[in-house]
């Protein structure tokens, strides 16, 4: 069992409403939402599910990397995890969200917990590789104590809501709704991690191309509440 | 650099050895080995070497857009990817090197109930270089399994234009054949010459595991068309501006948009469509903009018989 004062850390820093900025991302649900994809619940379930699968597959192997190179303070190896996090973002808009996720989470960190692997990560001089936000999570739990499920979870339950809570302002779906939908996707968290845990870099991946469009799209929405 | 793709996570499963012949056995193990050069006002096939299953015949030079083009259409004597086979492709193009490479017919990975199929492709364009890889669509059969890898390596003044079709299978065969694979996994990373990363793109489909039709994945449609373009920055954003605008059709159906490349590598363009033909036109219809902004010159029309 983690402490108390471990928990509360999983809870702070996997909360929806720390400040990284995932408020103003809806991952694709935007334009699945204006061309009538995403139109109800069960619909906008199923997006979910896809996204938790594809955080998993992909961004998840790289939380796992980032905190075991955290844990062995292996900064080349959360390196090496940032650049291929970022080489693995073919889509424009994705990249950026993983960039300035990232990067706001290492600064909220330098603010609140100060000195840790992340800020010397973040202050590499002639910093070719970006910070991003799954290696970025996963080095800042490992510094905490949080063990790399925790992390893991964290890292699912961010993607599941940040389009949930973009759902609420983009469909006629309520927030029990919302919850009930998140209670649903969560609880396929623990296959999801048995799927990758043993997975390499080299091994994240993630088939989306209906997604990918969407998102290569929104770039030309004339009216956007959202930057994804 | 050829490593083996035997012992990709994804293959795990499916290490029994078919009834017929092994996997790797003589006969199964394809290669081909392209090197073009430049020669004056055209660029010639100096470097051939092939093993079967794959086969090359010769150079042919039937683009009337660009007589200097060496086409070269790969063959496969074998109607397919079959269980147990390992090809590998190794194309080479010299300094201001152009070239075009396509396939005989679609790519027909079969029907498999031991072991799987694998692809290596190494591509290495020199200065200037430009090359066209436009196959045809690839067919994945019922509970076939197939892993492919290619690496492109390349500096920024050359040009690459790589196109993929991906079909769900034998749509119009029995009662159809949609997404009834077992396995479907390509990785395509691309690098500068000293090494350095520009892009990977991967993904494994397996959709026994995970199913596909399903939103955010392959929504209600069934082909996908990939096409990566990967040029200079300015000659990428010339071909963006014509084709950037995103096309969201009902009728037909069909889905498509650019996005730019990480690391300034280019350009891809992803489309989605519910039969062959509209993807297929829509990828050449960006190829057209892209060979024309990258070389000066049109695509001739499509034969009438492909």
């Amino acid at each position: 069992m983690p402490s108390m004062a471990e928990a509360l850390r999983l809870l702070q820093f996997g909360d929806s409403v720390f400040p990284v900025g995932a408020f103003s991302f809806s991952n694709g649900l935007e334009m699945a939402v204006q061309h009538g994809t995403v139109h109800d619940r069960s619909s906008l379930q199923e997006y979910v599910r896809t996204i938790t699968r594809l955080a998993a597959t992909g961004d998840g192997v790289g939380v796992l990397v980032g905190h075991r190179g955290a844990a062995l303070g292996d900064l080349d190896q959360i390196r090496r995890a940032d650049e291929a996090v970022h080489l693995r973002k073919i889509n424009e808009e994705m990249r950026t969200m993983s960039v300035r996720m990232g990067r706001k989470l290492a600064e909220a960190a330098n603010r609140v917990i100060g000195e840790s692997l992340l800020k010397k990560r973040a202050s590499e001089s002639d910093n070719l590789v970006p910070v991003t936000y799954p290696v970025a999570l996963g080095v800042l739990f490992a510094e905490l104590g949080v063990d790399e499920q925790g992390a893991f979870a964290a890292h699912q339950y961010g993607a599941a809501s940040m389009v949930l809570s973009a759902a609420i302002r983009l469909l006629r779906v309520d927030h029990l709704d919302a919850q009930s939908i998140l209670f649903a996707v969560n609880e396929r968290v623990d296959d999801d991690y048995q799927d990758i845990r043993g997975a390499t870099l080299d091994d994240m991946q993630g088939f989306a191309p209906h997604l990918d469009i969407l998102a290569a799209a929104h770039q030309h929405a004339h009216v956007r509440m959202f930057m994804s | 650099m050829t490593v083996s793709l035997d012992l990709v996570r994804e293959l795990a499963p499916y290490q029994d050895q078919p009834a017929q012949l092994p996997a790797a056995a003589n006969g199964k193990v394809g290669m081909l080995r392209l090197g073009f050069e430049r020669r004056g006002d055209r660029t010639i096939l100096r470097d051939l070497y092939r093993q079967s299953p794959l086969l090359v015949q010769r150079a042919l030079y039937w683009d009337e857009e660009m007589p200097g083009l060496p086409c070269v259409m790969i063959l496969t004597t074998s109607g397919g990817v079959l269980q147990g086979d390992r090809l590998s492709m190794d194309v080479d193009l010299g300094p201001e090197a152009q070239a075009h490479l396509v396939t005989q017919s679609a790519t027909k990975i079969q029907e498999m109930d031991a072991n799987y199929g694998t692809q290596q492709q190494n591509i290495t364009l020199a200065d200037d270089a430009y090359l066209e890889f436009l196959p045809e669509p690839v067919i994945p059969f019922r509970r076939s399994r197939f892993v492919s890898h290619t690496r492109v390596r390349l500096p920024t003044s050359a040009t690459l234009l790589y196109a993929e079709v991906l079909q769900p299978g034998r749509k119009y065969y029995r009662d159809g054949e949609l997404f009834a694979y077992d396995l479907f996994s390509s990785q395509l990373r691309a690098e500068r010459p000293d090494g350095r990363g520009l892009f990977v793109e991967k993904f494994v489909i397996s959709p026994g595991q995970f199913p596909v039709d399903r939103i955010a994945m392959m929504d209600r449609f069934h082909v996908f068309g990939n096409v990566m373009l990967l040029t200079d920055t300015d000659r990428a954003a010339r071909v963006y501006e014509r084709t950037a605008t995103p096309v969201w059709d009902e009728q037909t159906p069909l889905a498509s948009a650019v996005s730019r490349l990480p690391n300034d590598a280019g350009l891809v363009f992803k489309v989605l469509g519910q039969e062959t033909e509209p993807v297929r036109a829509a990828v050449r219809a960006f190829c057209t903009a892209a060979r024309e902004e990258v070389v000066g010159c049109t695509f001739p029309p499509a034969f009438s018989w492909r």
